[in-house]
């Protein structure tokens, strides 16, 4: 049974698409992630416009980051204060991103950049979740408790515009938040991603916020910034398929939901080095579309139709 | 679905040149095709029947030729290069009106000198240096080189082939007891929405006898048709709309599934 997208203007595989929200939705709720960086390949690769799929994603990303946000704000792990320093940034960068990507759109080179971002983001991350995993299971073997400083101090603590966010229990200048929430605004609007696994480290290294706030409080300024770049695509570039984004909500909610469960039940560091594989395969299969000819060097796009 | 509504017009060749009657009559089983959530293509069906003059000579030659032409639009067309091994779009090349969807039928091969001639097909017929450039009204960017125009001439109908957009062929028009013709055109998923025109020929001895056209149009109707105006006209409210059901779904699906997990 196929279903036809307005937007993307295609019909596609019904099942395929749950299916796809499904296993991504599963992902994101076993490791903690948006699971946008999987999603927007993923669409692109079963032949979703490039523009559409970062759009619809963005949409996506919504619904799975208030499943995931509510969650620890009833534990009171969000840090709204710091959410909102980063916002400032990321409201910003979101409309500086959307700008690039429409510009990118409009001299046809969208596609190479995305794949090209693409690839640079799933191979670090890939990487070094490979890595992370592996010494993790090498420390576990040799039954090594490696201990963690608890608080960074460098540059980020040394610029003006101090502020106490009481929460995170910090005492750092606005500007280091403002410039990270920037970045992920750029990020989040020309690849239609959430950003966490940027945002997440640098939270912790560059901001030093305990490591219990940070992922809720990332969660909870992904809402808003996932929202604000779904408005920003639907009225500039106009490529969010609500039917798209609505077969991958319900399906993506649902594998979330079900990762979670698993989560629990799973040794983490094992299926972290499956998703690390996961994660590098879709990286060479980008790689293998940049770097092998293609069969028709030649590609259309219409850019007006003539009534 | 196929909204069977048969529009029979025939044309008796007396109404124009007396003194010859050969007749074409021209059916079709729609005037529109409606693009809905389950559309995954069509298949168009022009029927009809003609008559030879009972004086024309034996060997005389005639042929049925349908031609389908789709909404005009302006496309891009792009050409990848390598740089440093990756793949990349360089040159682009614009073309202005040219047909959305084009299907050119006959029931034998046609003569390129024919088509030229009568001014009908777009596609390989119009081979190197009888392509006029002029009426493809294009922006040719840093192309400068008629080779160049060329490929990228062949490119754009290439592409057009492989989406299935473009298609011209010799044997799909059925021949019935010698008088009716019969042909199952393939509308594929993909095509653009707006008004579509059938032009169809009887051709005696390479000569146009008989002219008929008439139009159809693809429309999208329902739930499609409504989002799609919607995010068109209001775009901003179409984005708050889809974050609405996002929070929605994305709010209840946390609430149903902590539910689950308490029993």
């Amino acid at each position: 049974m196929s279903i036809y997208l307005p937007i993307a203007e295609l019909s596609v595989n019904i099942f395929l698409l749950l299916s796809l929200g499904g296993v991504v939705g599963f992902l994101s709720g076993m490791f903690g992630l948006g699971g946008g960086f999987l999603m927007t390949p993923l669409l692109i690769f079963i032949g979703i416009p490039t523009n559409v799929a970062v759009a619809t994603s963005a949409n996506q990303i919504v619904a799975s980051s208030i499943s995931g946000t509510l969650g620890h704000w009833r534990q009171g792990l969000v840090d709204f204060k710091m959410g909102g320093v980063l916002l400032i940034g990321a409201f910003f960068g979101s409309i500086l991103g959307v700008w690039i990507f429409s510009r990118l759109v409009a001299i046809g080179q969208i596609d190479t950049v995305i794949s090209i971002l693409y690839f640079a983001l799933l191979t670090g991350i890939g990487l070094s979740m490979l890595i992370e995993s592996s010494k993790v299971i090498r420390d576990r073997i040799r039954r090594k408790n490696v201990k963690r400083k608890i608080h960074y101090h460098n540059w980020a603590h040394r610029l003006p515009f101090k502020v106490r966010f009481y929460k995170s229990k910090l005492y750092i200048s606005v500007i280091p938040p403002i410039i990270i929430g920037f970045v992920i605004g750029i990020l989040s609007a020309t690849m239609g991603i959430g950003g966490a696994f940027i945002l997440i480290p640098a939270m912790i290294y560059f901001l030093g916020m305990p490591t219990s706030k940070v992922i809720g409080t990332s969660l909870f300024q992904i809402i808003f910034i996932t929202a604000l770049v779904t408005i920003l695509h639907a009225t500039t570039t106009f490529a969010v398929d609500a039917v798209l984004a609505f077969f991958l909500i319900l399906s993506s909610v649902i594998g979330a939901q079900v990762g979670v469960l698993a989560a629990n039940k799973l040794r983490g560091e094992e299926i972290r080095a499956l998703l690390a594989i996961i994660v590098l395969g879709v990286a060479t299969k980008i790689a293998l579309d940049l770097l092998v000819e293609p069969n028709e060097i030649f590609n259309l796009s219409v850019i007006r139709l003539v009534f | 679905m196929i909204k069977q509504l048969i529009i029979l017009f025939y044309f008796l060749t007396g109404v124009m040149t007396p003194s010859i009657s050969i007749a074409l009559v021209i059916g079709s089983d729609q005037e529109e095709i409606y693009i809905d959530a389950n559309f995954s293509g069509e298949e168009l069906l022009v029927f009809g029947a003609f008559y030879s003059d009972p004086s024309q000579s034996r060997d005389s030659k005639s042929d049925i030729l349908i031609e389908v032409v789709g909404p005009l639009e302006d496309v891009a067309l792009r050409k990848k290069d390598s740089y440093f091994g990756f793949w990349l779009n360089s040159k682009s090349v614009t073309f202005r009106d040219v047909p959305g969807f084009y299907y050119l039928s006959s029931t034998s091969e046609l003569a390129d000198e024919f088509l030229i001639n009568n001014q009908i097909g777009l596609l390989e017929k119009k081979k190197s240096e009888m392509i006029d450039w002029s009426l493809l009204t294009t922006d040719w960017g840093s192309i400068i080189n008629e080779k160049e125009k060329e490929e990228f001439y062949n490119a754009l109908i290439r592409t057009k082939q492989n989406d299935s957009l473009y298609k011209q062929v010799s044997d799909e028009i059925e021949i019935i007891d010698g008088n009716l013709f019969r042909s199952y055109i393939d509308i594929p998923n993909t095509v653009p929405v707006g008004e579509y025109t059938v032009n169809l020929h009887l051709i005696i001895d390479n000569e146009i006898s008989q002219e008929y056209s008439y139009n159809f149009m693809v429309t999208r109707v329902g739930i499609e048709e409504a989002i799609y105006s919607f995010s068109k006209n209001y775009p901003f409210f179409y984005g708050l709309i889809s974050l609405i059901i996002a929070i929605i779904i994305g709010w209840s699906g946390a609430e149903i599934f902590k539910r689950f997990r308490r029993i």
